[in-house]
C-alpha cells in the first residue's frame, strides 16, 4: 500500500460530504477533525468553515477504492493517485475562486467539474 | 507526449538490458513468488501468454511498471526510474504499444506511478518478490530516483505549472485510459436497494480490516442505479470472494460488464446543483409533487432545505382534523394551490398563531407545524425530495409566486435559475444585451465574442473599454419595444412578434399570428425579422380544426403548443379549455353539418351567426365547425380562446343571409355564379323567412331582420337632432328607429334611423369583421355610407355643412334606400342588377388586386347599376367599390373620394375564397383601404403634411381645418412658416417613422398621441405618453405630429381610454 486509507464514511446517507478538489468522501465530521488527506493544503481540519467551502454535499455515486493506481475505474475518473479511500464519481459543484487559487498557488491541479 | 519519449529515450538503455534480464528472472520465479504470495498469479501468467504472440516490447513496459512498483513501494515515487522505458523502439510500436506507453505515461506522472496495466497483479508479485530478494538494490534504486525525480520534476514545472497531479483531462489523454482487456473488469452485483452506498463502503472497510486478502479493486455505487453495484477485479473469483458475507449483497447473479461499456458505468454527468437562496425548485414527492418551490434556506449540513410553496390545503378538512372529527381519506384528492388566507382559517376555527420563528427570526403565521407567511407555506425538507435540475418555471408559475412582498431582488434572483437552463451558444455576436448583476449592472452592449462562460460585450457607454468580459450569467438579453423577435424557447417557441413593452426580463410580444400579446422572457428570445406562424400544426391536427377527443368530448384547437393543444371544448354554457395531447386526440372532424338556428333557419358553416343568449351574448362571426348543435363562431372581437365561441345553435340566429342554399365549396366564383343562374335563387322565398319575428314595415323589408342585425353592435354617430355629433353604439333595432348607446353619456337613446350614421371604425378589429363574413348583409350595412362618412369624420371641422349643400341629394337618396330597402340580399332587385350588370361581378374582389386598370373602367358601370336599382346595389357584397366610387360624381369637392383604388383592398380578405381565418392577412391586406380612403376629412390640427402647392412640395404643419374642408397649413417641419391655405388634395400625410411623435388620426383612438415605437407590418405600435400603455393603430392612421408640438400635446383631447 502506498498510503494510509482515508477514513471510510461511517455514515452513508447523511451529512456525506466530498471534497471538491478530490472528491474524496467522508463525513462532514471525519473532514472537520482530519481535513481531505489527498489535499492538506485546504486546511480543512482548522476550520469548519473552510470544510463547508472545499466540501459538497451534491455528489453524485461512490466508488471505494483499495488501491487506487491499480483500479482502472480509479484511473479513469483520475483518482489514480489519492490515497484508498472512498470517493465520489462527480462532484456537482466547482471549488470557489479563492480555493482554487489556492490550488494553484501549491501547483495542484484543479479540474473543475465537467458540465453536461 | 512527445517531450516524454524525448526524455525517455535519453534515458539508459542499458537499463533495457537490465530489465530484459530481469524480466527473465521474473518469469522463471513466477510460480514460487505467486505461490508465496497467493495472488496474482492470473496476471503474470497472463503476460506470459500474451508475450508468445505479441511482440516483446509491450512486455517490457510490463516489465517496466513493475520496476515502477518497486519504487513505489520503496517509498520513492516512480519519476525517476520510469525512464528507462525502452522508448527507442517506439516508432516500431504497433498501436497497442503506442497505447500502452500513453496509459503508462499517465500513471508515471503521477508521484506513485504505478501502473496497473495487465492484470495489476505483477506489483504485488513484485511486492513479494523484492522483499524476499533484493530488498537493497531497491533501496539503491530509491536513492537514485529521488534524484531522478527532482530533476524530472524540475523540468517539468518549468514546462507547466501544474503537473503535479497532472489531471488534465484532455480528451486524448481520457482516450488513452481507455480500458484495455488487461484491465480489471468490472461486475455488476445485486445488492439491496437503497443499501449500494453503505455497501460500498462496507466492502472498503472490509478491505482495510482484511488487508490485501480482498482482490477486488474497487466498488461503485451510482446513485442513479438502484438494486445494484459494481465490483472491479479482475476475476469473478475475487468477486465472489470479496462479498461472502456481505448482508446487503446478494450474490447469487455476477454479471461481467462489456468491456465497451465500462467507460459508460463510469460517466455520472455531475448533477449540476446550485441550491441557493431563491432558486427555483420543484418537488419531487407527496401531496407537492411536480409543485415549484422556491428554495428560501438551505441547510447543506442537515441536508435540508426549506422551500416556499403554494398551499394545497384543504382548510376543511384541516379543520375537521384540528377538531378530531373523523377525516374521510381520499387519497385521490389534492386540493388545487391558493394562497393561505389566514382569516379564513381563522372562521374555520382553525387556531393561526403568529409568532416568531426562532431560527430565522421572522414572523410566521403557524397553523400546527406548518408556516404560512403571505399566503405561502414554507416548509422544510429534505434535499433529496426536490429536485433542482432543469426547472424551467413557466410563466403562470412565476405569476403566482409573485406577491406584494416579493421585491425587485427576488424577480433577479429567480432569473438565476433561468440562466442556469441555458443552452450553450446562448448569446450570439451581435445581440444587445444588458448586465443583470455585478457592479457593471444595467450597462447595456452588444455581444463581441463569446468565451466558454465569458461573454465579452462592447459596452454602449462612453469611456470604458472597448470589451469587457462578463460573465454569462450576469448577462440578459435585451431588446426594446419595437423590435421584432422570434421565441425560441419555452411553449410559445416559435412564435414571432413585435415587443410592445420590456418589463425587466420579460418581453411582452404581440404575435404575428394571433396579434395576442404574449408574455416571454427575454432570454427566450431572438431579434428576428423572420414572421412565422409558430407552431400550427402537430401531426395532422392544426390550429382552428374541430377534433374529437378521446372521451367523445369535441373542440376546436385553439393554440398549439409544443407538445399539446389547447381545446376549446364543445360545451356551450361556460368556456372550457383543456389541454390536450396529440394521443388524446381522437380524430379531426370535418364533416359539415346543418343545424337550425333559434327561429329555425339553417345554419351552416361560415354563416354568420349572434349569440343571442349565455355568456357571449350579442358577439358574432361566421360559424367555423358545427358538431353535434354546437356551433363554433369566430368573432374578431372575442379576445379569448383565439376568437372562438362557442355556442348552442339553438341560442344563435343567423345573420343575413346563409351560404346554406348557394353553392358550397366556397369559392366565390361559383357562389356569384349561382346568384346569376335563375335557377338556383328560387332559395330566396325561404331565405325571406329567416330572420324570425317578422318585421312588418312593408314588403320591401322582408328578410330584413338579418340586414338590421347587422347594424346592431357597430358603431353609429348621430346626425341630426339633439344628439347630433354624438357617437354610440347601436343597441336594437326597432321599426324606423333604432336605439343607440351614447358613447359620451352611458344613456340609451332611441333615433329615428334617417338621422343616425353608420360609424365604420377603422382599427383592425372592426374591418375585419366585415372582411371575414363573406356574407352580404354585414358589407352591404357598411360599403353604401362610407361616402357620407367621410365629411362626418372630422368631428371638429364642419364638413358637414357642405356635405349638406350640393352632395345632400346624392347622399342621402342611396340613405333612403338603404334605410328603407333594407338590405334584402337576395331581393330579386339584386339578382336583376347582377343580370343586368355582369361585368360589376368580373369585379369581384379577387380580381381586383391585379388589375386596377380594371377599376377606373368599372366604376361607372356600377354607379349606373347602383342608380337603377339602389336597393340591391347597397345590400350586395360584392359591390363596395361601386358604392364609394359612385358618390364621387356628386361630391366633386372630396376629392379624396377619389383615390379610391385601394379602398377595394379592405374588401380582399373577406372574399369567400381568401382566407377569412388568417387574421393577419386580413389586417394588414386591410390596412391601407382606410387610411387613403378617408384621408382627406382626416386632416386635423398638428399633423405634419407635404404640401403640393403650384409644383412645390413641402412640409407643413396644418394648423386649423377650415369649414369649407381646407385646411391652414403653417409651412416648415415644426411649423413655423407662413400659413397657407391648401385643400386637402394638396395635402398629403407624412408616414410617421420609428420614434416620431404621433397622432391617431382614426379609429377609437383618434386624437390620441404618442410616439410611435415600431412598425409592424401596416400597423404602427403607439406607445401612449399619457396613457402609459400601448395601443394599436393602423399606420395609415398615425401621421406625425412634429417634434415641437408638444404644447400642443398637452391640450389633446383624448378620445378613447378603452
Amino acid at each position: 500500500m502506498g498510503s494510509a486509507p482515508a477514513q471510510i464514511p461511517t455514515s452513508f446517507v447523511h451529512e456525506l460530504r466530498a471534497c471538491l478538489r478530490c472528491r474524496l468522501v467522508k463525513t462532514y465530521d471525519q473532514f472537520r477533525e482530519s481535513g481531505c488527506q489527498n489535499c492538506p493544503f485546504f486546511k480543512m481540519d482548522e476550520g469548519n468553515e473552510r470544510v463547508v467551502d472545499c466540501t459538497t454535499p451534491n455528489f453524485n455515486g461512490i466508488i471505494s477504492v483499495k488501491d487506487p493506481s491499480r483500479s482502472w475505474a480509479a484511473r479513469w475518473l483520475r483518482i489514480g493517485k489519492f490515497v484508498p479511500g472512498c470517493y465520489t464519481l462527480a462532484v456537482s459543484e466547482a471549488l470557489p475562486e479563492d480555493l482554487q487559487n489556492m490550488c494553484e498557488e501549491v501547483h495542484v491541479q484543479y479540474v473543475p467539474p465537467k458540465r453536461a | 507526449m512527445a517531450r516524454r519519449f524525448d526524455d525517455e529515450e535519453d534515458d539508459d538503455v542499458e537499463e533495457e538490458e537490465y530489465e530484459d534480464e530481469e524480466e527473465q528472472l521474473l518469469d522463471d520465479e513466477d510460480y514460487d513468488v505467486d505461490e508465496d504470495v497467493g495472488r496474482g498469479r492470473e496476471g503474470s501468467s497472463k503476460k506470459r501468454g500474451r508475450s508468445d504472440f505479441i511482440d516483446d516490447l509491450p512486455e517490457e513496459d510490463d516489465e517496466e511498471y513493475e520496476d515502477d512498483d518497486d519504487e513505489v513501494y520503496g517509498g520513492g515515487g516512480g519519476r525517476g526510474k520510469r525512464h528507462k522505458t525502452p522508448r527507442d523502439g517506439s516508432q516500431f510500436f504497433d498501436l497497442e504499444a503506442q497505447v500502452d506507453s500513453d496509459d503508462e505515461e499517465e500513471e508515471d506522472e503521477g508521484e506513485d506511478g504505478f501502473i496497473v496495466e495487465n492484470g495489476a497483479d505483477i506489483p504485488d508479485e513484485d511486492i513479494g518478490r523484492r522483499m524476499h530478494r533484493r530488498p537493497l538494490p531497491l533501496r539503491e534504486d530509491e536513492q537514485e530516483d529521488v534524484e531522478a525525480l527532482e530533476r524530472s520534476i524540475q523540468a517539468r514545472y518549468a514546462r507547466s505549472s501544474h503537473a503535479e497531479y497532472d489531471e488534465e483531462t484532455t480528451d486524448v489523454e481520457q482516450q488513452a485510459l481507455l480500458p484495455s482487456v488487461r484491465d480489471p473488469k468490472l461486475w455488476m452485483v445485486k445488492c439491496a436497494i437503497g443499501r449500494e452506498r453503505e455497501t460500498a463502503v462496507c466492502l472498503m472497510q472490509k478491505y482495510i480490516d482484511r488487508g490485501s486478502d480482498l482482490q477486488i479493486r474497487s466498488v461503485i455505487a451510482l446513485d442513479h442505479l438502484k438494486n445494484y453495484i459494481y465490483i472491479e477485479a479482475d476475476k469473478e473469483a475475487h468477486v465472489r470472494e470479496a462479498i461472502k458475507g456481505q448482508r446487503n449483497i446478494f450474490g447469487a447473479k455476477i454479471m461481467l460488464v462489456p468491456i465497451r461499456e465500462m467507460t459508460d458505468v463510469l460517466s455520472v454527468e455531475s448533477k449540476g446543483i446550485d441550491l441557493s437562496r431563491d432558486t427555483w425548485v420543484r418537488m419531487k414527492i407527496g401531496t407537492y409533487k411536480g409543485d415549484l418551490a422556491q428554495v428560501v434556506d438551505v441547510d447543506d449540513i442537515r441536508q435540508r432545505v426549506t422551500v416556499k410553496l403554494i398551499p394545497r390545503i384543504d382548510l376543511q378538512a384541516l379543520a375537521n382534523k384540528l377538531e378530531g372529527r373523523e377525516v374521510p381519506k381520499k387519497k385521490a384528492f389534492v386540493p388545487p394551490p391558493r394562497l393561505m388566507n389566514v382569516d379564513e382559517a381563522r372562521e374555520l376555527h382553525i387556531r393561526v398563531e403568529h409568532r416568531r420563528d426562532p431560527l430565522t427570526g421572522d414572523y410566521f403565521d403557524y397553523i400546527g407545524a406548518m408556516m404560512f407567511k403571505h399566503g405561502f407555506l414554507y416548509k422544510t425538507v429534505s434535499m433529496k425530495s426536490i429536485s433542482a435540475q432543469n426547472i424551467k418555471p413557466t410563466f403562470d408559475e412565476l405569476e403566482k409566486f409573485r406577491s406584494p412582498s416579493v421585491k425587485e431582488g427576488g424577480e433577479m434572483a429567480g432569473l438565476s435559475t433561468l440562466f442556469a437552463n441555458r443552452k450553450k451558444g446562448h448569446f450570439m455576436k451581435g445581440d444587445a444585451v444588458i448586465v443583470v448583476k455585478g457592479d457593471l449592472k444595467s450597462l447595456k452592449g452588444w455581444v463581441e465574442k463569446v468565451e466558454e462562460e465569458n461573454v465579452h460585450i462592447r459596452p454602449e457607454m462612453k469611456g470604458l473599454p472597448k470589451t469587457l468580459a462578463v460573465n454569462e450569467k450576469e448577462l440578459c438579453k435585451y431588446f426594446e419595444p419595437g423590435n421584432h423577435v422570434k421565441v425560441v424557447a419555452g411553449t410559445k417557441e416559435g412564435a414571432t412578434g413585435m415587443v410592445i413593452k420590456v418589463e425587466q426580463h420579460v418581453l411582452i410580444i404581440l404575435s404575428d399570428t394571433t396579434k395576442e400579446h404574449i408574455r416571454v422572457f427575454a432570454d427566450d428570445v431572438v431579434e428576428s425579422s423572420e414572421v412565422t406562424t409558430g407552431v400550427t400544426q402537430i401531426g395532422e391536427y392544426e390550429l382552428r380544426d374541430l377534433v374529437l377527443l378521446d372521451n367523445n368530448s369535441f373542440g376546436v384547437i385553439i393554440r398549439v403548443e409544443r407538445e399539446a393543444f389547447q381545446v376549446l371544448k364543445g360545451v356551450p354554457e361556460r368556456p372550457e379549455v383543456s389541454l390536450v395531447k396529440l394521443r388524446e386526440i381522437k380524430c379531426k372532424l370535418e364533416k359539415k353539418f346543418d343545424v337550425q338556428d333559434k327561429y329555425r333557419n339553417t345554419v351552416s358553416v361560415k354563416d354568420v351567426v349572434r349569440v343571442l343568449e349565455g355568456s357571449c351574448k350579442g358577439k358574432q362571426g361566421p360559424v367555423e365547425h358545427i358538431y353535434k348543435g354546437i356551433l363554433f363562431v369566430y368573432d374578431r372581437h372575442h379576445l379569448e380562446h383565439a376568437g372562438f365561441i362557442c355556442a348552442k345553435a339553438g341560442s344563435c340566429c343567423v345573420v343575413g343571409g346563409s351560404r346554406s342554399n348557394a353553392d358550397r365549396n366556397g369559392d366565390s366564383f361559383s357562389r356569384f355564379g349561382s346568384f346569376k343562374t335563375p335557377p338556383r335563387l328560387p332559395p330566396s322565398p325561404r331565405r325571406f323567412s329567416r330572420g324570425g319575428p317578422p318585421f312588418d314595415s312593408g314588403g320591401r323589408h322582408r328578410g330584413g331582420r338579418g340586414g338590421h342585425d347587422a347594424l346592431v353592435g357597430t358603431t353609429v354617430k348621430i346626425r341630426q337632432g339633439p344628439y347630433k355629433g354624438y357617437r354610440g353604439r347601436v343597441v336594437d333595432i326597432k321599426g324606423p328607429s333604432v336605439r343607440v348607446e351614447l358613447e359620451s353619456q352611458m344613456k340609451l337613446i332611441a333615433i329615428l334611423y334617417l338621422i343616425m350614421l353608420l360609424f365604420q371604425h377603422p382599427t383592425g378589429n372592426d374591418t375585419s369583421r366585415y372582411g371575414m363574413g363573406s356574407e352580404t348583409p354585414m358589407r352591404s350595412s357598411r360599403t353604401p355610407l362610407h361616402p357620407y362618412m367621410t365629411p362626418m369624420r372630422d368631428p371638429g371641422a364642419s364638413f358637414m355643412s357642405s356635405a349638406a349643400t350640393p352632395i345632400h341629394d346624392g347622399m342621402r337618396t342611396p340613405m333612403r334606400d338603404r334605410a328603407w330597402n333594407p338590405y334584402a340580399p337576395m331581393s330579386p332587385p339584386r339578382d336583376n342588377w347582377e343580370e343586368g350588370n355582369p361585368a360589376s361581378w368580373g369585379t369581384s374582389p379577387q380580381y381586383q388586386p391585379g388589375s386596377p386598370s380594371s377599376r377606373a373602367y368599372e366604376a361607372p358601370t356600377p354607379g349606373s347599376g347602383w342608380a337603377s336599382t339602389p336597393g340591391g346595389c347597397y345590400s350586395e357584397a360584392g359591390t363596395p367599390r361601386d358604392s364609394t366610387n359612385a358618390p364621387s360624381p356628386y361630391m366633386p369637392s372630396t376629392p379624396s373620394g377619389q383615390p379610391m383604388t385601394p379602398s377595394l383592398g379592405p374588401y380582399i380578405p373577406g372574399t369567400p375564397g381568401g382566407q377569412p381565418m388568417t387574421p393577419g392577412t386580413g389586417l394588414d391586406a386591410m390596412s391601407p383601404v382606410i387610411g387613403p380612403e378617408s384621408e382627406g376629412p382626416w386632416f386635423m390640427p398638428d399633423i405634419l403634411v407635404n404640401v403640393h402647392k403650384s409644383g412645390d412640395e413641402t412640409h407643413g404643419v396644418i394648423q386649423e381645418i377650415l369649414p369649407d374642408g381646407s385646411c391652414k397649413v403653417a409651412l416648415g417641419s415644426s411649423g413655423s412658416g407662413d400659413a397657407i391655405i391648401a385643400l386637402p388634395s394638396e395635402m398629403e400625410i407624412v408616414p410617421p417613422k420609428k420614434s416620431d411623435k404621433i397622432k391617431i388620426m382614426g379609429g377609437s383612438l383618434r386624437g390620441l398621441t404618442g410616439k410611435l415605437i415600431g412598425v409592424d407590418g401596416t400597423d404602427g405600435i403607439l406607445f401612449s405618453i399619457f396613457l402609459r400603455a400601448y395601443r394599436k393603430a393602423f399606420m395609415s392612421d398615425v401621421p406625425l405630429v412634429p417634434p415641437n408640438k408638444d404644447d400642443a400635446l398637452k391640450n389633446l383631447n383624448i378620445e378613447s381610454t378603452e
